[in-house]
C-alpha cells in the first residue's frame, strides 16, 4: 500500500504537480494517465523518491518516505522495481549481468543459485537465448522486458512501470501488459503503471488516476471511465476515432 | 555567488563519492575496468607525445647552445628537468584531461539522461559512489605510472636524436642527465599528478552527473569537463609549485 499525500513539485518557475493526494493498493495494477507533460514520469520520480517534492508526504506501507534519511530509503529502495521509460539499462553490461547487478549487490547468493535467478526471470519475460547480449544488440521490445525481468529480480513489494509498452507493436505491448498483471497478482505488488495508451488501461487497470496539468483530476475504476462527464478526462479518453465510435455504439 | 553555489554542489557530490563501497570485491572490479579505460588506454599517447617532444627539445635546445662556453651536458640535464618538472606532469595532464575528461563526463553524461544512474539509485545504490569512485581510484593508480613512463620515454627520445644527429654527442647527453640530479624533483612531479588526476575525474564526473536533457547536453557537458580541468590543473600547478619548490 502507498500513500500519496498533499505533494507539490515546482522546477524553476513551473508548477508540475499540484496538491495530489492518492493511494495505491496492493495486487492490483493502479495507472496514472494523462497527457504527455501532464506530469505522469515526476509524480512517479517523486513517489521513489528520484525527485524531491516542496510539500507532501509519501508512505510505504505507513513507512514516511521522503523525509527519511539516506540510509532508510536505500532499504526501502530495495523492496521496490522500477521499469524505465527508456528501459535504462545498464549499456555496458550484457542482459545477464543487467539483472545479476542488484543480486551481486544485495544477496549472498552463490554463482549458480544467481544464475539461475536470472534465468528463473528471463523466463518470466519470454526471453531465451539472449543472456550474453548486450542492450544495444537486441529489440526495444526486448529490452523493456529485460527492464521488467531486472526489476523483479529482488522480488520486489512495489513496481513502478513508466509507460511499458510506449513505442511498441500493439499484439507486444499487450504482452507486456498480461505479464505486468500476471506478476502483480501472483506476488500481491503494488503495482502503479504510466501510461497514455487506452488500450493498456482498458486491458488491464483496476484503479485509475487521470492527471490533468499536473491536478489528480479524476480517479475510478475501468467501467467509471466511459460513463464519466468529465470532460478533460472525456477529451483524453475519446481522443482517437476508435473510442468514439466505442461510445456510440455502447452509449 | 554562482561559482560558490557550484563549488558547494561538488563539495556535495564529493562526500557521496567518498563513502566506503557496499561491495569490496565489486569496487575493486571496477577499479580494474577503469584502470584499462583511463590507465591503459592513454599508454600510446603519452608515449608518442612524451618521445617526440623529447626528440624535438633536445634538438632546440641543441641549436640554441652553440656558444662554446657553455657545456654540452647541460642539454642533457635540461631535457631531464623539463620532463621531470613539467612535461610530465601538467602537459600530460592537459593531454589526459582531453582524453580522459571528456570521455568520463560523455560517459556518466549519457547514464545520466537514459536514466541509468536513476535505475543505479533507485536499486538503492550510491550512483555517484559506485561510478565515480572507481575513476578516481584508478587514475591515482595509473597516472602516476603514466608519468614515470613519460619521464623515461621523454629522455630517451633525447638520447634517440642524439645518437641519430650529431647536435650533441652520446657522451654530454648522458653525463648531463646525471648531473645534479635533484630526487625531490620525482617526488615533487608525482605529487602533483596525483592531485591533477583526482582534479580530472572528478570535476569531469561532476560535469557528467550533473547532465541534463538530450544528447546536446552531454556535448556541453564533456566539453565543460575539459574546460574546467585544464583550467583547474594550471592553477593547481602555480599552488603546488610555489608550495613544494619555493
Ligand atoms: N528535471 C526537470 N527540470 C525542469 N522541468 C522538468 C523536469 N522534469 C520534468 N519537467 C517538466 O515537468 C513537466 C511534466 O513532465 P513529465 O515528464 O512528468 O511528463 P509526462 O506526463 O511523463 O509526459 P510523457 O508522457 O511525455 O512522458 C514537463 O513540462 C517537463 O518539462
Ligand atoms: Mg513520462
Amino acid at each position: 500500500m502507498i500513500e500519496v499525500k498533499n505533494v507539490n513539485k515546482s522546477f524553476d518557475n513551473q508548477h508540475v504537480l499540484k496538491d495530489i493526494n492518492a493511494s495505491f493498493e496492493p495486487g492490483k495494477i493502479n495507472m496514472i494517465i494523462g497527457r504527455s507533460g501532464s506530469g505522469k514520469t515526476v509524480l512517479l520520480k517523486s513517489i521513489i523518491g528520484l525527485k524531491i517534492p516542496e510539500t507532501g508526504e509519501i508512505f510505504f506501507n505507513g513507512r514516511e518516505f521522503i523525509r527519511a534519511n539516506i540510509k532508510f530509503k536505500r532499504e526501502i529502495r530495495k523492496e521496490l522495481g522500477m521499469v524505465f521509460q527508456g528501459g535504462a539499462l545498464f549499456t555496458s553490461l550484457t542482459v545477464e549481468d543487467n539483472i545479476m547487478f542488484p543480486l551481486n549487490l544485495f544477496t549472498n547468493l552463490t554463482k549458480k543459485e544467481k544464475l539461475s535467478r536470472v534465468n528463473f526471470c528471463l523466463e518470466r519475460v519470454n526471453i531465451q537465448n539472449a543472456n550474453k547480449q548486450f542492450p544495444s544488440e537486441i529489440s526495444g521490445g526486448m529490452q523493456k522486458r529485460v527492464a521488467i525481468a531486472r526489476a523483479i529480480a529482488l522480488n520486489p513489494k512495489y513496481l513502478f512501470c513508466d509507460e511499458p509498452n510506449s513505442g511498441l507493436d500493439p499484439q507486444t505491448a499487450i504482452l507486456i501488459d498480461q505479464l505486468i498483471h500476471n506478476i502483480t497478482v501472483e506476488y500481491n505488488m503494488t503495482t502503479i503503471v504510466n501510461t497514455h495508451d487506452m488500450n493498456s488501461v482498458m486491458e488491464i487497470a483496476d484503479s485509475i488516476i487521470f492527471i490533468y496539468e499536473g491536478h489528480k483530476w479524476w480517479q475510478g475504476g475501468r467501467e467509471d471511465i466511459f460513463n464519466s462527464d468529465n470532460k478533460e478526462l472525456n477529451d483524453f479518453v475519446f481522443a482517437s476515432e476508435l473510442c468514439k465510435k466505442i461510445k456510440k455504439t455502447n452509449p | 555567488m554562482k561559482l560558490l553555489s557550484v563549488i558547494g554542489k561538488y563539495l556535495v557530490l564529493m562526500s557521496a563519492v567518498f563513502t566506503k563501497p557496499v561491495r569490496a570485491r565489486i569496487f575493486i572490479k571496477r577499479v580494474f575496468e577503469e584502470v584499462e579505460q583511463i590507465g591503459m588506454d592513454s599508454i600510446w599517447i603519452v608515449s608518442i607525445v612524451s618521445v617526440f617532444m623529447g626528440a624535438v627539445l633536445t634538438l632546440q635546445v641543441a641549436i640554441n647552445f652553440t656558444s662554446p662556453v657553455i657545456p654540452q651536458y647541460l642539454i642533457g640535464l635540461s631535457a631531464r628537468d623539463t620532463f621531470i618538472l613539467e612535461f610530465s606532469s601538467t602537459i600530460i595532464c592537459l593531454i589526459l584531461a582531453g582524453k580522459v575528461g571528456s570521455n568520463i563526463a560523455s560517459e556518466i553524461g549519457t547514464m545520466r539522461i537514459t536514466e541509468q544512474i536513476d535505475a543505479l539509485e533507485i536499486m538503492g545504490v550510491n550512483s555517484a559512489n559506485y561510478l565515480i569512485l572507481p575513476k578516481i581510484t584508478a587514475a591515482l593508480i595509473s597516472f602516476p605510472i603514466l608519468n614515470l613512463l613519460s619521464i623515461i620515454l621523454g629522455i630517451l627520445g633525447g638520447y634517440l636524436i642524439a645518437i641519430a644527429t650529431d647536435v650533441v654527442s652520446i657522451y654530454d647527453y648522458i653525463y648531463g642527465l646525471n648531473y645534479m640530479f635533484v630526487p625531490f624533483y620525482v617526488t615533487y612531479s608525482l605529487i602533483k599528478i596525483c592531485v591533477f588526476s583526482i582534479i580530472i575525474t572528478s570535476v569531469s564526473s561532476f560535469h557528467g552527473y550533473y547532465t541534463f536533457w538530450g544528447a546536446l547536453e552531454v556535448g556541453k557537458s564533456s566539453t565543460k569537463a575539459v574546460v574546467y580541468s585544464i583550467i583547474l590543473v594550471l592553477l593547481f600547478n602555480l599552488i603546488l609549485t610555489q608550495l613544494l619548490l619555493t
